[in-house]
């Protein structure tokens, strides 16, 4: 039989039901792993229901943990509505909530439609508000309460061409450092996630390669991202950068003004743009 | 000597290019019939019309299955079932488990497994019970898995054999030829002595073919272009591999692991008997197989 699948004991990690937010994306699908691999009952949610049910279903039979799902698109405050209630109108109490939904629509933000720029904001600013105030009440009392907000290394910088992205991210961090506070005596914790660019997509890879060198030193695989964060979240750190030379590039950051910031980078991401134009054409 | 394989019905996964294209050639070129897997429907298509052309004796057709997923992996076997009756045939001679690919970065499935861990290893464990029944019936029949010489370069890493936390994709990808020896001794072992079905794993060789340029990093593909420079081109690791059907399946008892079609050692840790029972335990609840079609072993 399986002997030692999950890898740290559930007496130290009594999270019992994890609810994770773009669960069929890249970092979704390895929260969900990270998560049953522990034994930590599911509750799944993303746009599409087939895709929910595939991961489910094997999830469930692999690991031997509960999974439910519920496919919501949480970019519209109506399905979003509808997805709250039948959260409350689940039996199990919450102990986990991990905010991986997100978005961005890259480009220059006058050339980008005002749809387009609303729609970053509503998932990834009001879905994450929404979605943490609702789950707060649908906590369990006694646990502790883990929140992990998926943020990006892009909240510390001001950047060209991810303009509306950068600045939810931004948002993200910022809110989930001061709902700490609020919370630190409830038992709940809230742990920001920054991770650089991870390969979860074929677009994410074709950007890590057009960066280059710097693409690949900056580079951690979803898989090991999501092991840290959850471990980050159980000892209650507030932020999470996944690798050394991230978290390097976030201190030297720090020492430059803001405006030398936004230069370098808009500068480096218009080239590496046309690097993966070029690679995607060629 | 090589045999007539005329009347002998062999399924190969992979058909469509590199080691599983230049199999199924040299398998026709023996008169055998050959059902073909790819994941592509127009390299199917396009196979099987170039093959059936030059080959209008044998029995040539292909089945388009992406294998990463188990889903797929059971319809496919009910496809290859649905084809054989077609052709009023109840038997299966052959499995060649070749279909293999390479993952630079941690990718999972949409049924969240790891892509190597799903297509190298589970893939060929699961098709291979399923077409179980099939393979009974013929008066010998022989399951081939495409390992390679990788499989020494690492252990199994049992706490996490996905390497989620921990992962490299060159130590998964030999991780999962690994698998392909210890499923093959494991196979082997339920099936017993006597039995009619014998599982081989072959070492290809260095062979001359683009899995490592599909998806990978400049540099992962700069140094497979240095290496490829020495490989040994497809249609002769694929003579290697066929020439097993040459020998009768009690010829070689002992031997699991083959080259060039002769028997080798693969490494020691490719031989434990208890890591071959914990392989297919682990496998057995990955693939979610039932009771009643593990006991067809």
């Amino acid at each position: 039989m399986f002997n030692k699948l999950p890898s740290l004991s559930t007496v130290e990690n009594p999270v019992s039901l994890a609810l994770i937010t773009g669960a069929t994306g890249g970092l979704g699908k390895a929260f969900a792993l990270e998560c049953a691999m522990r034994g930590w009952d599911l509750y799944l949610t993303d746009v599409n229901e087939e895709a929910l049910g595939i991961l489910a279903k094997s999830l469930q039979r692999i690991y031997r943990i509960r999974v439910f799902y519920q496919a919501s698109d949480l970019t519209d405050p109506d399905s979003r509505e509808i997805f709250f209630t039948k959260l409350e109108d689940h039996s199990g109490l919450f102990t986990c909530l991990i905010n991986v939904a997100g978005l961005d629509y890259e480009g220059i933000f006058t050339q980008q439609s005002r749809e387009d720029l609303s729609t970053i904001v509503r998932l990834n600013v009001e879905n994450t508000i929404n979605l943490t105030h609702r789950m707060l009440q649908l906590r369990d009392p006694i646990l502790p309460f883990r929140v992990i907000n998926v943020a990006s290394l892009a909240a510390f910088y001001p950047m060209p061409v991810k303009a509306t992205y950068a600045a939810s991210k931004r948002f993200l961090l910022d809110f989930s450092l001061a709902l700490r506070e609020e919370l630190r005596s409830s038992g709940a914790t809230v742990t920001v996630l920054c991770p650089a660019g991870m390969p979860t997509t074929q677009v994410n890879m074709d950007t890590i390669e057009a960066q280059g060198w710097m693409g690949y030193i900056t580079t951690r695989d979803a898989g090991k991202v999501a092991a840290i964060a959850i471990d980050a979240a159980l000892s209650g750190k507030p932020v999470v950068i996944p690798g050394t030379i991230n978290q390097i590039l976030r201190l030297a950051g720090s020492f430059i003004p803001a405006t030398w910031i936004a230069t370098l980078v808009g500068n480096r991401w218009r080239t590496a743009q046309e690097k993966r134009m070029n690679l995607t054409m060629s | 000597m090589k045999e007539n394989l005329k009347n002998k019905t062999i399924v190969v996964t992979g058909a469509t290019s590199g080691i599983g294209l230049s199999v199924t050639e040299e398998l026709l070129s023996r008169n055998a019939n050959v059902i073909g897997i790819g994941r592509s429907p127009e390299k199917c298509q396009e196979c099987e019309t170039r093959l059936r052309n030059l080959y209008p004796d044998c029995l040539v057709r292909y089945l388009v299955a992406d294998l990463s997923l188990q889903k797929n992996i059971h319809t496919l076997s009910s496809q290859i079932f649905a084809l054989l009756i077609e052709e009023n045939i109840n038997y299966l001679d052959g499995l060649i488990n070749n279909a293999g690919t390479f993952v630079f970065w941690f990718t999972q499935t949409a049924e969240g497994i790891e892509v190597q861990w799903a297509v190298n290893h589970l893939a060929p464990f699961l098709l291979t019970h399923k077409l179980l029944p099939l393979l009974k019936n013929a008066p010998e029949a022989r399951v081939i898995t495409v390992s390679s010489q990788n499989h020494s370069w690492t252990h199994m890493h049992w706490k996490d054999v996905q390497l989620h936390r921990t992962y490299n994709g060159l130590t998964a990808y030999s991780q999962s030829k690994l698998a392909n020896v210890l499923f093959t001794l494991g196979l082997n072992q339920k099936l017993g002595a006597n039995s009619s079905i014998r599982a081989y794993a072959v070492d290809p060789g260095l062979v001359n073919t683009d899995i490592a340029f599909k998806g990978t990093p400049m540099l992962v593909r700069w140094i497979w272009s240095i290496r490829k420079k020495s490989a040994v081109p497809p249609a002769q690791s694929a003579a290697g591999i066929v020439s097993i059907f040459d020998q009768p399946i009690q010829a070689h008892p002992e031997s699991i692991y083959w080259k060039d079609g002769k028997p080798r050692k693969p490494a020691r840790w490719a031989i434990n008997l208890d890591d071959a029972k914990r392989l297919w335990e682990i496998s057995e609840r990955m693939c979610d197989m039932q009771l009643s079609e593990v006991d067809h072993v």
